[in-house]
């Protein structure tokens, strides 16, 4: 991954209202992204 | 996936009194980390990596913070309106430092070389 470059793509399992289903990046041309890593559920931050 | 629905139930509906807008993606071996270096190796986990992606899937802004520390989210909400300006405007308009929307913005030049100082305004 590098600034300016095609942003890496994956599909992934996700959790949504409720339910399970999957989140793919290609999904999402022609909408802006914000892309929001973190370490774990239950950790303090 | 499990313990995004049971922290979102047994925490986050406690912190907020707003439902969890956006999917929560799984990520335990850190395969999408890895894809963005946010993978650390030795904790195996993903640290705190912010990007912004364009329409066009261009990734505009990145932002890492170690496991501790947090992140703002109004410098994030500022990031994001800095890259949308200056992608609205195919970069004829560019955000200075500390700009917040409404502040001023430069245009790019040749004239303008070396004579910013002509137009800034403190």
């Amino acid at each position: 991954m590098k600034v300016q470059d095609k942003a890496p793509l994956f599909a992934a399992n996700a959790y949504l209202n409720g339910s399970f289903t999957t989140v793919n990046l290609a999904d999402y041309k022609g909408k802006w992204v914000v892309l929001f890593f973190y370490p774990g559920d239950f950790t303090f931050v | 996936m499990f313990v995004h629905k049971v922290w979102e139930e047994q925490e986050l509906s406690k912190i907020s009194n707003i439902k969890m807008p956006f999917p929560m993606i799984s990520d335990l071996n850190g395969a999408i980390g890895k894809k963005y270096n946010v993978y650390d190796e030795t904790l195996k986990l993903n640290l705190r990596g912010t990007f912004i992606i364009d329409p066009e899937g261009i990734v505009q802004a990145a932002e890492i913070m170690s496991a501790g520390a947090g992140r703002s989210l109004s410098e994030i909400i500022r990031k994001i309106q800095a890259v949308q300006h200056v992608k609205c405007t195919n970069g004829k308009e560019v955000t200075p430092v500390n700009w917040e929307p409404g502040k001023q913005v430069l245009k790019p030049s040749p004239e303008l070389a070396g004579n910013v100082w002509t137009v800034w305004k403190k």
